[in-house]
Formats: C-alpha cells, structure tokens, sequence
C-alpha cells in the first residue's frame, strides 16, 4: 500500500480531513457562535431592555401582564359580594388582613356575563395587579407560564379585537405558542 | 361604645351584611306580609334615611384595628350609596354604611 505524500508528512487524518481543515472548522464554530452571542446582545440592545409577563387564560383566550405589576397571585378565598357594585366586581376579600377587591376579568373583557357562584371561581386563581396607587384582584382560569421577552416582541394589538376592548390591551406577545394580549394594567384598574 | 371602636347593627340585604352605628339607629320595622323583610331607620345622628334588608342579624363591636379603607377600586364602581369603610373580623366582612 502506497502513502501520499500528505500522509506520509501526517497532514491527512485518518478519516480524510487534514488538521488544518480541522483546525479551520473549530475556528470556524468558534466564530459561529461568537456570533451569534454578538448578534443576541446586539437584538437585545436594540430591542430595548427584557419585559417579563404573567401569562394566564381566562376561558379558550390568554392574556399576559408585565409582572412589574404584578403584587401577588392567591387562590380565591371567601369572597363577600357587594351590593350596588358594578358587574365586574365579585366581591371583597381578605387578603391576609387587607381588604382586597377582586374582579371578574371575563366581565371587564366582556368574554363573560354571567355571574360567577363561589363553586364555580374554585381552582381558579387571582392575579393582584397594582398600578398608580390603586390595587385589585382579578379571577383568570389559570396561571401558564412567566416569560421574558424583548420589549421589541410586544406587537399591536390585533385588528381582529373589537375596538371598545382594544383600549385595554397594550399590545399582543407570543408566547408558548400562543397569542397573548398583553393587558394594560391601568385601563383594567380603571372603570 | 368605647374609644376607638363602634357598635354596629348588622343587616342582610341579601347580597351582603352591611353594617349601620347602631347610635344612628332609630327603629327597625318588620314589613308586613314580607316575611324576613326588615326596614331600618336611621338618623338619630345623621339625615334621615331607610334601609330595607332582608334580616336582621344583631350588633357587633368593631375595634379600630378591625376597620380598614374602602378600596378604591371598589368604591369607583358602586352605584347608589358607598361604604365609607370595611370591617373586617374573624367572623366575616362587613361594608359599613
């Protein structure tokens, strides 16, 4: 069996590939990743700064919040109704010595119009949102997940909602697959 | 009443227990053929007015520490006369009026 003359100089590997090819491939992925890396914090700083949400769902619909409004997420406990509320409110709640008011965030969505009996809000959640001084619980079915995304992700709100909903939206995400509205934490606070 | 407290005359208005000071309290009326139908009246301190409700259910104390603020989320959305606190026991929640 004759050699080559690379072999013989044992610049061929024994698979075919010279160490300089190899040598060239690993620079290679090297820079591949390099760049990738660079081109993440380049998106990232021109995107501006992460935005990390809640994402939750009320019925077949999900919906996110920026967690930086976030104050709490409990299971709903003994609600007292009140009388001469507007539809959207369930109730009050003590939440470990507050008083906290919880509202029905299908009737605000206008997803929902029934009203809601204690069995039914069992195995739900509430999400306590605060903004601008004024804080309130809102029911939502449940909890799916806390991402973090690049605020250059967060995308109009779909021209499919109906404009009298659409002001309590920021925007929309996607995110485990799914469309998200992202709710405007002041206009769910306010009537 | 002592300092810091206030006696309370709770009522069922079939929704929730409201709470009245029970110094404002000037009688309570059965309503006749309206059976568990109750009218309060009060005044004695403030301008007369009356509550109808559906039961009556006694008086409670509540001490200061047990009286917090209505939220305001929840008083934005009453119609009608709002509670000007939320009195809050182991027992329950009551809305005082």
């Amino acid at each position: 069996m004759v050699n080559t003359i690379f072999e013989v100089i044992g610049m061929v590997s024994p698979g075919g590939i010279s160490p300089l090819d190899e040598a060239r491939e690993e620079l290679l992925r090297e820079a591949s990743i390099e760049a990738e890396a660079f081109g993440r914090e380049k998106a990232q700083e021109e995107s501006g700064p992460a935005r990390s949400l809640l994402v939750f769902s009320v019925g077949a619909e999900w919906y996110a919040v920026d967690l930086v409004h976030v104050r709490k997420v409990l299971r709903p406990a003994r609600i007292a109704r009140v009388s001469g509320a507007a539809p959207e409110v369930l109730g009050l709640m003590n939440c470990q010595g507050e008083v906290l008011c919880v509202l029905d965030l299908r009737r605000i969505l206008g997803t929902g119009k029934e009203k809601l009996s204690t069995a039914e809000m069992e195995g739900k959640f509430i999400v306590v949102i605060q903004h601008g001084g004024k804080e309130a619980g809102f029911l939502v079915d449940a909890v799916r997940d806390v991402a973090e995304l690049p605020a250059s992700s967060v995308h109009p709100v779909l021209d499919s909602v109906d404009p009298s909903r659409a002001r309590l939206f920021e925007g929309t995400v996607a995110c485990c697959g799914q469309f998200a509205g992202l709710l405007s934490p002041s206009a769910c606070l306010n009537p | 009443m002592t300092t810091g407290s206030v006696d309370l005359l709770v009522v069922d208005d079939g929704a929730a227990l409201r709470g009245y000071d029970c110094r404002d309290v000037v009688r309570v009326e059965e309503v006749a053929g309206e059976p568990g139908g109750y009218l309060v009246r009060l005044g004695r301190l403030g301008s007369p007015r009356e509550v109808a409700c559906r039961e009556v259910l006694g008086s409670v104390a509540l001490s200061a520490r047990e009286i917090r603020p209505v939220p305001e989320v929840l008083r934005e959305r009453i119609t009608g006369e709002k509670p000007w606190a939320v009195g809050l026991t182991e027992r329950g929640m009551y809305l005082l009026y």
